[in-house]
């Protein structure tokens, strides 16, 4: 069997989204642990709290840009604030349904976007993203 | 009395050496035989040498000064000597003192048995007459120079006589041949223009009776046919009773002069005419930056009168910010760096508004080479310039519109796909899955994903019909009365917050609006306080207005939940943009809203601090009551 990803974080605002996601990871068996948060706001605030306790990042964060109180693009620009002390990268994906270059271009400027994935997400796509990191 | 020949004979001798001691005038005599000389006192004194003096002809001939002098004496003694003949001439003797004087010498020569015996004659001193004579000479040799340089003809008309003597100017003045003119006044006036001759003689008239100096201008015609103008001046001269015997006179050509004066003043006519008639902008301005003259284009342009403009430099009226840079080519122009300069600057219209020109500055100079004045052309391109501000404004409302249109496609993509790949994610699964009451479950969710799917169309739709609704549904509608439906609209949430509602809007406050937009904003507004109150307090909304010229200003003041501008305060007024996390937050309302006030060519502004409140401002165009 393959090596299991420790923790993988989900930032979106949408019900039907993460209920599915998470549900297909955890089915595939994909990563040890699955954190659901509902915009950028909470997601940050709990990646803060984790730096300044000295522990361990999430390895696999799948983040999506239109969510209310902090987007997509405020959380990555505050995400790559906290400076790092974890030896394993984190890797982002933005899960998005814009099909907006514009969008695109801009997730292109961030280094620790790995890629950009337009929604529907597949079981494939998941598969991908995980075996990456394993 | 006794006649002069009745005297005796000591008598005359004496009376003559008063008479010759007066004219200066000595005798001298050479005795060839025994060449001995004898010269009379005055003689002496003329030379300078004392009474004991004893002179011989070699030291006489030596008196002459060295040079032309003393060898014309030598040749002319020598020629009496050998032919007899007598000599009369001026020379400069050198005295014993070394005074130069010019003498006259007279001499001749007595010949017995056709053998020289005796050489004798006179001796005067002519110095002052013969210097006096040299003096006027040159001077008359000077006048000539001057009068033929000058082109000036002297004539002299003897009046008793009908004389008239022309020297050689006058001739070449008027073209005349000496030998075809009579010497006749007559002669003179045949040559004067018809149309100045009458009032020529009148003025030789006037002259001569002593009214009037004979000062004049006239024209002539030359025999070639050629007409040039004399200038004419001249004196009478008169007898002891006062009648007029001599005019004379000078003419004077004054023909170029006369053309260039003629020429300047046309020259001067027809810019005096270019600069009052030109449509360009035409200005002298002093050295101190005053208007020594300005057109009436300038006047236009600046809304001054002429008067007005001369109190004023310019200075006074160009743009603070374009002074600098006007001031420094100036000054520029003053050190002589450059000839002119042209630049873009504004000028204040005397109403105030700013008036665009074309300046062109060019430097006048007096003859000496000093900077006398300057000369500007101002070309008004205001509504050239206006035109391009319009035409920019155009541009930017079309770039702002392009990019709003861009950015709603975008909205209107994401928001579609969100829910349509939800959609097709749940049908897939829905396929996949087997057992009936997790199909159960997804179906619920589908329909979710369609009521969503709905809604996002509908708020669209929506947004679509604000920017395409026309201005013609405003309508003349009363704040107040406004406010008060709304807040009995939602009487029931104001109930189930328990909240105090403050409206404090003056029924003089009639604004132009879309009674549904308006309706649709307030209800947002006050929903939004309602919804985003304050758990820990009892939720306060106060409503007011003011007036402010033309527009009036509606505010909505709670003391709830607040929004940090600091982050949002760009996205606030966004399209699905929410910020709390609040079930019902769509992030459509403030949009919609937006939108709304702006179609009716509104505002909407916000100040908030989080958790102590937002004020939502209203702007909208003032109405005019309308009295019942």
């Amino acid at each position: 069997m393959k090596k299991k990803i420790k923790t993988t974080w989900v930032i979106d605002d949408d019900e039907i989204y993460l209920f599915w996601t998470t549900k297909m990871i955890r089915e595939l068996e994909l990563s040890e642990n699955i954190l659901v948060y509902h915009d950028g706001q909470q997601a940050i605030e709990e990646l803060k709290a984790i730096n300044t306790a000295g522990e361990k990042f999430p390895e696999v964060i799948l983040l999506d840009i239109n969510m209310p109180i902090m987007n997509g693009w405020d959380f990555l620009e505050e995400f790559v604030k906290i400076p790092h002390q974890n030896d394993t990268k984190v890797l982002v994906y933005v899960v998005s349904s814009s099909i907006a270059q514009e969008d695109l271009e801009r997730a292109k400027q961030f280094d620790v976007v790995h890629n950009y994935i337009l929604k529907p997400l597949t079981v494939e796509q998941l598969k991908e993203v995980m075996a990456v990191v394993v | 009395m006794r006649n002069f020949v009745d005297l005796g004979i000591e008598q005359r001798e004496v009376m003559l050496e008063k008479a010759l001691s007066v004219a200066r005038i000595g005798f001298w005599e050479v005795d060839l035989t025994n060449n001995k000389v004898t010269w009379s006192r005055i003689t002496k004194e003329i030379h300078e040498v004392p009474d004991d003096y004893i002179p011989n002809l070699e030291e006489g001939v030596n008196f002459y000064k060295e040079g032309k002098y003393r060898e014309e004496i030598s040749r002319l003694v020598q020629t009496a000597m050998e032919k007899g003949v007598p000599w009369d001439t001026e020379l400069i003797i050198v005295t014993t003192t070394g005074n130069e004087v010019w003498v006259r010498a007279k001499g001749e020569v007595e010949i017995v048995d056709g053998k020289p015996v005796r050489l004798f004659g006179t001796f005067q001193d002519i110095d002052e007459k013969k210097r006096a004579q040299i003096k006027y000479n040159e001077a008359s040799k000077r006048l000539a120079l001057a009068t033929n340089e000058a082109k000036i003809g002297i004539w002299d008309y003897n009046v008793v006589d009908n004389i008239l003597v022309w020297d050689d100017n006058m001739f070449k003045l008027y073209g005349l041949k000496k030998t075809d003119f009579s010497g006749v006044v007559e002669a003179w006036e045949s040559s004067i223009h018809p149309d100045d001759k009458e009032r020529s003689q009148h003025e030789v008239e006037l002259a001569l009776k002593g009214e009037k100096e004979f000062d004049t201008e006239f024209r002539i015609i030359k025999p070639n046919g050629e007409v040039n103008h004399i200038k004419a001046h001249a004196t009478v001269q008169r007898d002891s009773s006062g009648n007029p015997l001599k005019m004379i006179g000078i003419n004077h050509d004054i023909t170029v002069l006369k053309n260039t004066r003629l020429e300047l003043l046309r020259s001067q006519e027809s810019l005096a005419g270019a600069f009052e008639n030109s449509s360009v902008g035409m200005a002298l301005v002093g050295l101190d930056g005053k208007w020594i003259q300005v057109n009436n284009s300038v006047c236009n342009s600046l809304g001054y009168t002429i008067e007005e403009l001369m109190q004023l430099t310019f200075q006074d009226i160009t743009h603070p910010d374009d002074l600098q840079k006007d001031l420094q080519l100036l000054q520029e122009l003053i050190d002589g760096k450059r000839d002119s300069y042209q630049i873009e600057k504004r000028y204040y219209h005397k109403k105030g508004y700013l008036v665009y020109v074309l300046l062109t500055v060019t430097g006048v100079y007096n003859v000496d080479g000093s900077l006398s004045h300057f000369i500007s052309q101002i070309v008004d391109i205001t509504s050239r310039i206006e035109a391009e501000e319009k035409q920019q404004k155009l541009n930017e409302i079309t770039m702002e519109q392009n990019k709003n249109l861009l950015n709603f496609a975008h909205i209107v993509s994401h928001n579609l796909r969100s829910h349509s790949t939800n959609m097709s994610m749940l049908i897939d699964f829905l396929n996949k899955e087997k057992n009936s009451s997790e199909k159960e479950k997804i179906m619920g969710m589908l329909k979710s994903a369609s009521n969503g799917l709905n809604e996002t169309v509908t708020h669209l739709n929506e947004v679509v019909q604000i920017k395409t609704t026309a201005l013609q549904l405003m309508k003349t509608v009363n704040l107040v009365q406004a406010v008060k439906d709304a807040k009995n609209n939602i009487q029931a949430l104001i109930g189930e917050k328990n909240a105090q509602i403050d409206v404090d809007v003056s029924t003089d406050h009639v604004v132009k609006a879309v009674p549904a937009y308006l309706d649709s904003i307030l209800l947002n507004l006050f929903t939004n306080a309602l919804k985003y109150s304050s758990p820990e307090r009892t939720p306060l909304l106060r409503i007011t207005s003011k007036a402010c010229d033309k527009r009036i200003v509606l505010e909505f003041k709670d003391n709830g939940l607040g929004i940090d501008l600091e982050r949002h305060g760009d996205k606030i007024f966004g399209m699905f943009k929410t910020f709390h996390r609040h079930k019902d937050a769509k992030g459509i309302g403030l949009f919609i809203t937006k939108n709304q006030i702006e179609a009716m060519g509104g505002n909407i502004s916000v100040e908030s601090k989080v958790d102590k409140g937002a004020t939502f401002k209203l702007d909208f165009e003032r109405a005019k009551k309308v009295e019942h």
